[in-house]
């Protein structure tokens, strides 16, 4: 989608919700709606939060409610017994929660599968337990007496005033969340919940971005407790319990997992929902009414609503990426040569002793050679010979047992994926790793992740810095499409395009990173001859921009064509290094694999 | 220390551990066969305990009421996993386990709507007499819980270690890629270890009711606690997610008795959360090895 037009669909977006939030209280007048308007305001203030952290990073957190206990309390204690300023105790408690979420998402994110959700329930757990035992709280029969909520001094004694305030909270945090979005985090995190192999290899901490989640999620949470206890004017332990982190997930998943304004409409429905079975004295029925909707649309539309109306905006304003099919480039254009490579003939990788078995078999053993800066070298072998393994080793996918492997003199064989990216080391993947949920520009985009600094307080803000970062970033990938010949595909999502055109997307977004050293994964394979060509050709002009090559391939007639340096596995082990020439004419290297070559081309 | 204090803790949290360690197994079964936590697990014991008590009440025979709860969880189990699973294996992992939440909210919501807000409660399996255990005094259906336990697990092993279904389970839990691709058929195995999981947390749910009484909203806890003990065991090992199990039940129990039982739950949370700080903790300094991989 082009800028102008998401601009378009927020303008439209935004102006819609201010017209539904002002008409809500004339069209439906009187206390007891205008109450659910607030208290659905406030819990959307969370909800839109809980996208980020649900939706964005994936997390499922059970316990959500006990950040807006944190609010809750923070705003009971500190304005009944010590009387603050309840704006400035909304703040006070966002922060406290925000803190909380950080010591215990650190350690927790590092271990993969679902544990954040039971820890965060754990916590929220811990939480009602302490407000029922420790005397600060009230107890079981909480505190009462809370003022009507304030902003440094001026009350807001009027419903319908504090109604639009909570409502404006929402607006913010709906900014906030859209600015995230739109930003290299936001990209960031698309990506890791594709594939999280391909956002290491340019350069993506995966546990970073889902920390920050988590953290801006229980921020807004807090937030949301504060605002619905100042409606209450009371609080205890039974306001936010596990039931409360259940609408909130329900909001989310009505409203649609990755949508931020879905969010707050989430948290509109499920309360109009549950205030309608009260209506209908079904109070009983709406944890079935809840659960079944959540799964019913899991199953069903895991767009949501809001998923919805944006591929009907998208439909009306016929924006579904360009129809044609993407023709031959003309020109391809150049590309703007690495500023300082390394002296050609150093050593920019060296491989040493590298071991590295499964069980009892030795996938790699005892493997060592070295790529020289500006040239084009490739590892070749028959099926099995340990190549990939090889590869893997040196992108950090996979520990070595033994050995070394060195970037540019700097040992690397301790390091993450995403700390081998950052160092300028780029990498494209023998099956397609693209991130598919997004536009070949976007796509290309998150490769310049490890060049952008933007962190999350200054996108949250989006200050103008992070404006004008994201400006370079877009143009300097549209040059990288532009030299792979894509010029046109930006606004495509990838899925739409040709097989052979989805690798030339994935060597961008490797080029996007500027690597001093590229790692290629067999980029010939399932490409037909013409592609096979141009491919070549791609990559001898990659090499005319100083960046050195590493390439796996099957393909011996680009692996001739194009190599400075051969390096031959057989079974695990080097059998032969060297330039083209001598290495075709080695006799283990005829045996071992060209010899089945030329048999199969005899017979 | 006095000994029967000691006691008479002990053997009551060896008594709730049991159930827990029952969870924890389905947990482990379910997780290691299709990748997904199943958050209705503690549903199951709910419901096992419900089914039981409301078969009782309406004059059904003891033995035919255990069966027919045992039945109303396997069947459930089966249900959700063709119902609500089998349709959407391609999505991505947190949106499966995002509908076994839903999954138990509506349990939970009908059991509340079709039993009512009060507990249940059910007679002994042998009366409502007590037996003198070290001192302790305890229920005798105690000895039914923990008699049936023990030959719940024993049969399960039994079936995890010897027949061909529990061994491709086995095959699962070491590398569920890897056994895919050996042909475990993990589409019929994953409907199977829902059935069992789901009839193995009913059993316990009635065996359990005599001494707790059922109510609605009690799923919620076994799972979370059944959920520690299988976290404890790094959600691999059934064995050690039994013991894992069975930890909780006695830390809860000790919990209580020596500290105070408003503080209990905070205990076995804070317990959870604190090895999940320091397991994860160690890994900031190491090279992440990715100990639960769900996916």
């Amino acid at each position: 989608m082009t800028a102008h037009l998401a601009r378009r669909k927020t303008m439209l977006a935004v102006a819609a919700f201010l017209v539904l939030v002002a008409a809500y209280p004339f069209v439906v007048p009187g206390n007891y709606p205008l109450g659910i308007g607030i208290t659905a305001g406030a819990m959307a203030a969370g909800t839109v939060g809980f996208v980020l952290l649900f939706g964005y990073a994936q997390q499922l957190a059970l316990g959500q409610a006990g950040f807006c206990m944190v609010g809750g309390y923070a705003n009971a204690i500190l304005c009944v017994r010590y009387h603050w300023d309840p704006f400035v105790a909304l703040v006070a408690g966002a922060a406290l929660a925000m803190l909380v979420a950080y010591v215990i998402a650190t350690p927790i994110l590092k271990l993969r599968g679902f544990v954040l959700a039971m820890a965060s329930l754990a916590m929220h757990f811990i939480l009602i337990v302490a407000a029922l035992q420790v005397p600060l709280t009230g107890g079981a029969l909480g505190t009462y007496g809370l003022p009507k909520f304030a902003i440094f001094g001026a009350s807001l004694s009027n419903d319908l005033a504090y109604y639009y305030v909570v409502w404006l909270i929402v607006l913010l945090a709906v900014a906030i969340g859209l600015n995230i979005d739109r930003s290299r985090i936001g990209r960031a995190l698309k990506a890791i919940a594709v594939s999280e192999m391909a956002a290491g290899s340019v350069g993506i901490d995966i546990a970073k971005y889902k920390v920050q989640m988590f953290v801006v999620s229980a921020g807004m949470a807090s937030v949301s407790g504060s605002l619905t206890v100042h409606f209450l004017r009371a609080m205890d332990p039974e306001v936010f319990g596990f039931a409360y982190s259940l609408n909130i997930i329900t909001s989310v998943i009505v409203g649609g997992l990755m949508s931020i304004w879905g969010g707050a409409m989430g948290a509109a429905i499920v309360t109009g929902l549950r205030e309608a079975l009260r209506g209908l004295s079904l109070p009983l029925w709406e944890s079935v009414i809840m659960g079944a909707l959540t799964v019913v649309v899991l199953i069903a539309f895991p767009r949501g609503p809001a998923g919805f109306l944006s591929g009907l905006f998208d439909r009306l304003t016929g924006e579904r990426g360009p129809k044609r099919a993407l023709g031959v480039q003309p020109v391809p254009a150049a590309l703007k040569p690495l500023v300082d490579p390394p002296p050609a003939g150093t050593p920019i990788l060296e491989v040493g002793g590298a071991c590295r078995s499964f069980g009892s078999l030795r996938a790699v053993n005892d493997v060592s050679f070295t790529v020289e800066a500006g040239s084009i070298t490739t590892l070749i072998g028959p099926n099995g010979a340990g190549k990939t393994t090889m590869f893997n080793l040196v992108g950090g996918y996979q520990p070595l047992d033994r050995g070394r492997v060195s970037f540019l003199g700097r040992p690397i064989a301790a390091l993450m994926p995403q700390e081998i990216a950052l160092l300028g080391i780029g990498r494209t993947f023998q099956n397609l790793q693209l991130f598919d949920n997004m536009t070949v520009l976007d796509n290309v985009m998150c490769g310049r992740h490890r060049l952008t600094a933007s962190g999350i307080l200054d996108i949250s803000l989006r200050l103008p810095r992070v404006g004008r970062e994201e400006a370079a970033t877009r143009a300097a990938a549209r040059d990288c499409l532009r030299f792979v010949g894509l010029e046109g595909a930006e606004t495509m999502m990838t899925s739409a395009l040709s097989f052979g055109h989805q690798r030339l997307v994935e060597i961008a977004r490797a080029l996007a990173l500027e690597p001093k050293l590229l790692l290629m994964d067999e980029p010939a394979s399932g490409l037909n001859d013409t592609e096979t060509e141009r491919l070549a050709e791609l990559i001898l002009r990659i090499s005319a921009l100083g960046v050195s090559v590493l390439l796996v391939e099957h393909d011996m007639r680009l692996v001739m064509g194009l190599a400075d340096h051969v390096v031959v596995m057989h079974h695990g082990v080097k059998i032969a290094d060297g330039p083209p020439d001598l290495v075709r004419a080695d006799p283990e290297v005829i045996a071992a694999y060209l010899g089945q070559e030329v048999h199969e081309r005899v017979a | 220390m006095d000994f029967l204090v000691f006691v008479q803790l002990l053997l009551p949290g060896i008594t709730t551990g049991c159930v827990y360690a029952l969870v924890a197994l389905g947990f482990v079964l379910c997780a290691n066969v299709s990748g997904v936590v199943n958050f209705a697990q503690g549903e199951y014991v709910m419901l096992g305990g419900m089914v039981g008590a409301s078969l009782v009440d309406l004059h059904v025979p003891l033995a035919l009421a255990i069966v027919g709860a045992a039945l109303a969880g396997a069947l459930l189990g089966a249900a959700q996993e063709r119902l609500t699973l089998a349709p959407v294996r391609r999505s991505p992992p947190f949106i499966q386990i995002t509908i076994t939440l839903g999954v138990a909210v509506v349990i939970r919501g009908i059991a509340l709507i079709a039993f009512g807000k009060d507990p249940l409660s059910m007679p002994g399996f042998a009366g409502d007499g007590t037996v003198d255990i070290l001192g302790a005094v305890l229920p005798v259906q105690t000895l039914f819980v923990w008699g049936a336990t023990a030959l719940l697990l024993a049969l399960m092993f039994r079936f995890l270690k010897h027949s061909d279904t529990g061994r491709a389970v086995r095959a699962c839990s070491i590398n569920l890629q890897a056994a895919r691709l050996m042909g475990v058929d993990t589409e019929r195995l994953t409907l199977v270890v829902f059935s069992v999981a789901g009839g193995i947390g009913a059993l316990a749910g009635v065996v359990i009711t005599p001494i707790v009484l059922a109510s609605w909203d009690a799923g919620v806890a076994y799972g979370l606690k059944g959920f520690v003990g299988a976290i404890l065991g790094g959600f691999r090992s059934p064995t050690i997610a039994v013991a894992g199990g069975l930890f909780i039940g006695l830390l809860e129990a000790f919990s209580a008795g020596y500290v105070s039982s408003g503080w209990k739950d905070a205990i076995v949370y804070g317990v959870l959360l604190a090895y999940l700080l320091v397991r994860g903790g160690v890994f900031i300094y190491g090279r992440a090895s990715l100990i639960f991989s769900s996916h």
